[in-house]
C-alpha cells in the first residue's frame, strides 16, 4: 500500500517539432522543466530529486543524463536517476516518480522525458535495442512489427482501413486543439490517409505515428506540499505495469495482453468496474491507427473485434462518452522518450480542467497509457481525488 | 519555413557511430547454429516443466523460470504457418551496416511446425495480394552455410500446387 | 582455442550515423574562435560565475546565462597529463599534454592541449597562450593547441 498521496502539481512540455535546431540538448530539456517549476511555483533547489529519461540510441549520446540532468533540471548536488524503456519510457519514469514520492522517501519529484528523435533516425536506434543473432538482421524497427501486428488484427476480425483511417482523422484533428502537438490536421479526411504511401502493408504514412523532438515535465508532490502550492491538483489513483516475453512474437500479436492485464490492476486498485462509464476520458497510446482499435479491445472499453464500432458510434470521438486522444495521441506528436509522459501530462491537464479547446468536460477519472518494449504496457490513472 | 530555417542557428556536428561488438551467444544458440551449418537442421528448445517448445531456442523458460539445456533441444520442421505478413516500404538505415537495408522487402510472422512461439523473418515476396493468412511457408536454405541466421536467407511460399 | 571462442560469439557491429545539433551557445563561441580569434564565455547573472564553454543555464543556479564576455587568451595550467605514446587519432605529434586551463576571468577550467616538445618543463601554474588554426574548420580544434609563454 502506498503511504503518500502523490499528485500532479506542474506540468511543462515544448511545443513539438520535426526538428529542433534552434537548440542542443539541455536547452531543449529546460525549456520544458522551467515551464513545470514556473507552473507549479516551486523553486529549482526544492526539488528534491530528478528522474529523467529518454533512449540514448537515438541521440547517439550514451549516459545522457550525466549532462542533462545538471544542466537543463536542478539536478546539481541531488539524485536523478535515468529511466529508459522504449517506448513506455515516459510512462516508466511517470511511475518511477510517483514511486518516489508514495513511498515517503521524497517530498517533490521533477519527472523529465525527452528526445530528439531526429538526430539519429528511430527505425535505425530502434533495432540495436534487439537481439543481435536472431532479430537484427531483418528487424525493421517498429513499424515492421506494428504492421504484422496490424495484418493479424485485420485477418481476425475482418477490419477495414478505411476503418483504420477513421482514427488517424479522429487524432490528428483532434490535436489541432493542442497548441503542443507536432501533427495538427483540422481539415484531415479519411481520403488523405488513404491516398498515402503504403508504408509496409496495411499501414500507410498517415497510419503511422511522426518522429517528433521535444520533452515534456512534470511536477509530484506528496498530499502536504501538494496543499502548499495549489488547489487543483490532478491526484494519481492507481499505477500498474506489464512487461512481456523477450521477444514479442514468443505470442500471435493480434491483441495487447499485457494491456488487459496491467489495466486490470489499474482499475481494480482505482475502484474502476466499467471503464467506459467510470473513466470520462483516456490518453492511450496508439503508435498506428490499428493500434487504437485493437488496444481500446485489450484496455476493456469494448469486446474484441469492436474497436471501430465504438469509433463509429462516437464513444471514443470528442463528446462522446469515453473521448480517446483529446491530445491528439501519439499519431500527432511522437518523441520517443517524452511520448508516454506527454499522455500522463495531457490526462492530468484534463483533470485539471485546463485543456482550453481540447478539455472534456467534468473530468473526475483520466486514464494514461505507454506502450513499448517487447509490447510492454504501464497504466496510470488520475483523478480529482486521491482515494478511489 | 524556409525564412525560419535561414534564422535558426544550425550548427551540427556529424558523426557515423562505429562499434565492433562480441556477443556471446549461449550454448543453445551454438548447437542451434552448428545443426544448421552442418546438418539444415532447425531446433528449438522445450521447457521440462510446462512442455512449451520455444524457437529461438534459448536458456530459461519465461513463464516456469526453469532452464533449459542442450537436452532439451528438440528438432522443428522448416515449414510453417503464416500467421501475418507485410511488406517493409521505407528507407532506413540498417545499424548492421551503417548502410540503407534495400527495401522493398517481405517481412512475416509465423510460427513453424513443432514450435509454440512464433517467429518474424524474411518473407521472399514483396506482393501483398499473392500473401495469406494461413498460407504454408517453408525455410530456404543457404548451400553454403556459415553458422549465422544469414543461413536461411528468408522463407517462401509454398504454393497450393506443391 | 580461438576457434572454440569465435563458435560462441557472435560478432556484430553497430554502425550509425548522427547529426548532433550543438545549439546557438557553441555556435557563437566556435565562430568567435574561427573569426575573431577571441574566446567567449558567460556570465550568470545571479552568481556572476563565468563558464567556458559556455552554456545556456548555470547549474547551481538553475539561471538562463545571456551576457557574453570575453576571457582572456591566456591561462594557467590546473593540471596535466603528458601523452607519450603515438595513434593515428591523436591531434598532435606526441609527446604533449591534455590539461585544464583557467582562462583569464573564468570560473571553470577548460580543457584543451598544450604542445610543449619537453613536457618536463610543464608545471601546474604555468601560463599558457591560445593558439589559432590558420584555417578555421567550426571546431573546438580552431584552437589548435595552448603553448607555454
Amino acid at each position: 500500500m502506498p503511504k503518500n498521496d502523490v499528485a500532479v502539481v506542474g506540468i511543462g512540455q515544448t511545443k513539438f517539432r520535426s526538428k529542433r535546431r534552434d537548440v542542443n540538448i539541455p536547452e531543449m530539456i529546460y525549456e520544458a522543466a522551467k515551464m513545470a517549476l514556473d507552473d507549479a511555483k516551486i523553486e529549482p533547489k526544492d526539488i528534491d530529486a530528478i528522474i529523467i529519461g529518454n533512449m540514448d540510441h537515438f541521440e547517439g549520446i550514451n549516459f545522457s543524463e550525466l549532462w542533462c540532468g545538471i544542466d537543463a533540471a536542478p539536478g546539481y548536488l541531488k539524485p536523478v536517476v535515468k529511466v529508459a524503456t522504449g517506448g513506455t519510457t515516459g510512462s516508466s519514469l511517470a511511475i518511477c516518480g510517483y514511486y518516489n514520492v508514495a513511498s515517503g522517501i521524497y517530498n517533490k519529484v521533477l519527472v523529465i522525458g525527452w528526445e530528439k528523435l531526429n538526430e539519429g533516425g528511430a527505425t535505425t536506434g530502434i533495432i540495436t535495442a534487439f537481439d543481435p543473432v536472431w532479430e537484427r538482421p531483418s528487424l525493421a524497427g517498429a513499424l515492421g512489427p506494428l504492421a504484422l501486428m496490424a495484418n493479424t488484427y485485420a485477418a481476425k476480425y475482418g477490419i477495414t482501413p478505411e476503418q483504420a483511417a477513421k482514427v488517424t482523422v479522429k487524432n490528428r484533428s483532434n490535436a489541432a486543439n493542442n497548441p503542443f502537438a507536432h501533427l495538427q490536421m483540422p481539415n484531415i479526411t479519411v481520403d488523405y490517409v488513404m491516398s498515402s504511401q503504403m508504408i509496409s502493408y496495411p499501414l500507410r504514412l498517415h497510419d503511422c505515428c511522426p518522429q517528433s523532438e521535444g520533452a515534456c515535465a512534470i511536477i509530484y508532490a506528496n498530499e502536504e506540499e501538494t496543499k502548499k502550492v495549489t488547489d487543483n491538483p490532478a491526484w494519481i489513483q492507481s499505477v500498474a505495469t506489464a512487461h512481456y516475453y523477450t521477444f514479442g512474437t514468443d505470442t500471435i500479436m493480434f491483441d495487447l495482453p499485457s494491456a488487459a492485464i496491467a489495466s486490470k490492476e489499474a482499475y481494480r486498485k482505482a475502484g474502476i468496474k466499467d471503464p467506459v462509464k467510470d473513466l470520462d476520458v483516456a490518453e492511450i497510446y496508439e503508435p498506428t491507427s490499428w493500434s487504437e482499435l485493437s488496444w481500446t479491445e485489450s484496455l476493456g472499453f469494448c469486446k474484441s473485434g469492436e474497436g471501430g464500432k465504438i469509433l463509429d458510434e462516437g464513444i471514443t470521438q470528442m463528446g462522446g462518452e469515453l473521448p480517446v486522444n483529446p491530445s491528439g495521441g501519439v499519431l500527432s506528436t511522437n518523441p520517443i522518450g517524452a511520448t508516454a509522459l506527454v499522455r500522463v501530462a495531457e490526462a492530468a491537464i484534463q483533470v485539471m480542467g485546463r485543456g482550453g479547446k481540447r478539455q472534456v468536460p467534468d473530468v473526475e477519472k483520466a486514464l494514461s497509457m505507454g506502450f513499448g518494449g517487447s509490447l510492454w504496457t504501464e497504466i496510470l490513472i488520475l483523478g480529482k481525488e486521491p482515494k478511489r | 519555413m524556409s525564412k525560419r530555417k535561414d534564422k535558426e542557428k544550425v550548427f551540427e556536428i556529424k558523426w557515423k557511430t562505429d562499434l565492433p561488438y562480441r556477443y556471446s551467444i549461449g550454448k543453445l544458440a551454438v548447437k542451434f547454429f552448428e545443426e544448421l551449418k552442418n546438418n539444415k537442421k532447425i531446433l528449438g528448445s522445450k521447457c521440462p516443466k510446462c512442455g512449451k517448445v520455444h524457437f529461438p531456442p534459448r536458456g530459461v523458460c519465461a513463464d516456469c523460470l526453469v532452464e533449459m539445456t542442450l537436452d532439451d533441444m528438440v528438432d522443428l520442421s522448416p515449414r510453417g504457418t503464416l500467421a501475418g505478413f507485410t511488406v517493409v516500404n521505407y528507407p532506413f538505415v540498417d545499424p548492421n551496416t551503417g548502410g540503407m537495408r534495400p527495401f522493398p522487402y517481405g517481412y512475416a510472422i509465423f510460427k513453424l511446425d513443432g514450435a509454440d512461439t512464433y517467429t518474424m523473418h524474411f518473407l521472399d515476396e514483396i506482393d501483398h495480394t499473392k500473401m495469406r493468412v494461413g498460407q504454408r511457408v517453408e525455410a530456404v536454405f543457404k548451400e553454403e552455410r556459415q553458422g549465422n541466421i544469414d543461413d536461411i536467407p528468408y522463407f517462401r511460399i509454398i504454393k497450393e500446387e506443391e | 582455442m580461438g576457434e572454440e571462442i569465435e563458435k560462441k560469439v557472435f560478432r556484430g557491429r553497430i554502425k550509425v550515423p548522427y547529426k548532433h545539433t550543438s545549439g546557438a551557445y557553441v555556435e557563437k563561441f566556435i565562430t568567435y574562435i574561427g573569426k575573431n580569434h577571441k574566446i567567449m564565455g558567460v556570465k550568470c547573472p545571479k552568481c556572476n560565475k563565468v563558464f567556458i564553454p559556455p552554456k545556456m543555464i548555470c547549474f547551481e543556479c538553475f539561471e538562463k546565462m545571456e551576457e557574453w564576455v570575453e576571457v582572456g587568451n591566456i591561462g594557467t595550467i590546473t593540471g596535466f597529463t603528458v601523452i607519450t605514446h603515438s595513434t593515428p587519432v591523436l591531434p598532435l605529434e606526441p609527446p604533449f599534454a591534455y590539461a585544464r586551463i583557467r582562462l583569464e576571468g573564468a570560473d571553470t577550467d577548460f580543457v584543451h592541449l598544450i604542445k610543449e616538445s619537453d613536457p618536463s618543463k610543464l608545471k601546474i601554474g604555468m601560463k599558457v597562450e591560445a593558439v589559432f588554426k590558420e584555417k578555421p574548420r567550426k571546431r573546438i580544434l580552431d584552437i589548435e593547441y595552448f603553448q607555454p609563454i
